[in-house]
């Protein structure tokens, strides 16, 4: 054994004591590695049930809410058809009213003593005084449709139709309702999304395929936190700079 | 009462039926119906239409879409359109603006505002065209 190989063997035995050395620095560190790993994985396992349920959960929260709308749809639809029944049979009473017929008899009766007035006027020749019977009798007609407890009458039927009219209008609330829900349905679904991308990359599972699937969700609309007052005057305000060509 | 037809584009069955009454307890009873941008394309073609009434947030095309393709038709550009949407946020209204909306109503909205919106439209555009 020469000099030179005397060195290379001292050489290999200084490489070896460096790796043993670095050994001796980094086992210890490897071992509070494995244990923190040890201490983690049933975080991680319970992370991972937790996501898988909210996987599951979270859309049929959203189908619900689906449901929600349709079934205040179909609440409006029904009033709707009430209210429109409702309004016809008004609007036919409100006639009956405004030609003062309200009761048949009252009706029949007025038709028969028209037809005697107006033969009696045909058969006296135009007489004077029965020319001043009929426009008496004409004026008596007019008077008994603008009576009193008619006129209120029909009043009364006019302000129960206005009153139809509002509910008609209220019933709005089930279309705006189905834009917030529709916007909160968006949010669900970005968030099912999110988690589901967590599936993925950090487990390592692809739960797309067994996941049910959230259909024809709505555009979700940010809509500033202002009263119903305050959004019109912005409107208005809106279309008037338009008008004036600011916009 | 007026003989004007006017277009309701929305794709609620609850709103179609409620801008309905409302115009005909304001004076408008001649309408059509349009479920989305692309059915109310359809009917205008076949159609005498004087007048369009459209919501924004609609399946297949929506509001602003369809608005857009109607002003860029010559046969139609000049269309009075009103708009009435939930959206209303001051980006939302500058974008229909922008889009030559007429005029535009945030949900929920009275028959009498919406009597003032056409009447209002067709008076502005009687002065324009004098």
């Amino acid at each position: 054994m020469n000099q030179q190989e005397l060195d290379g063997i001292l050489q290999k035995a200084a490489d070896l004591k460096v790796f043993c050395e670095y050994g001796q620095r980094t086992v210890p560190v490897l071992d509070e590695i494995a244990s923190f790993v040890r201490k983690i994985t049933p975080a991680i396992e319970d992370l991972r049930a937790v996501v898988e349920v909210s996987m599951v959960n979270i859309p049929k929260a959203a189908n619900q809410l689906g449901r929600v709308t349709q079934a205040t749809e179909q609440a409006s639809t029904d009033i709707l058809n009430t209210l429109d029944r409702m309004v016809a049979t008004l609007d036919e009473v409100i006639g009956s009213v405004a030609t003062g017929m309200v009761s048949s008899e009252l009706g029949a009766a007025t038709k028969k003593m028209a037809a005697i007035v107006k033969t009696l006027v045909d058969k006296s020749g135009w007489d004077e005084d029965i020319v001043k019977l009929a426009e008496a009798w004409d004026l008596h007609l007019r008077s008994m449709r603008m009576s009193g407890p008619t006129s209120n009458l029909e009043r009364l039927l006019k302000d129960l139709q206005n009153d139809c009219t509002e509910i008609m209008m209220a019933l709005q609330v089930q279309d705006i309702t189905q834009q917030h829900i529709g916007a909160v349905m968006g949010t669900i679904e970005a968030v099912a999304g999110g988690l589901q991308k967590l599936t993925n990359g950090f487990f390592g599972t692809n739960t797309e395929e067994n996941l049910p699937q959230l259909s024809n969700l709505p555009e979700q609309t940010e809509q500033e936190n202002v009263g119903e007052t305050e959004r019109k005057k912005m409107v208005e305000s809106l279309l008037m700079k338009a008008r004036a060509g600011q916009l | 009462m007026t003989s004007m037809k006017i277009l309701i584009v929305d794709d609620s069955i609850t709103i179609r039926r409620i801008i309905t009454n409302a115009l005909k307890t304001v004076g408008f009873p001649d309408t059509i119906e349009a479920a989305n941008g692309k059915d109310a394309l359809e009917k205008l073609t076949n159609a005498n239409v004087d007048f369009i009434i459209t919501d924004w947030n609609m399946p297949e095309m929506n509001g602003l879409d369809f608005i857009k393709q109607v002003r860029a038709n010559p046969i139609y550009s000049s269309l009075p359109i009103l708009m009435i949407t939930t959206r209303g946020t001051e980006h939302d209204v500058i974008e229909a603006l922008q889009a030559k909306v007429n005029s535009y109503i945030v949900k929920p909205f009275t028959p009498q505002e919406l009597k003032e919106k056409i009447e209002g439209i067709l008076k502005t555009l009687q002065v324009n065209t004098v």
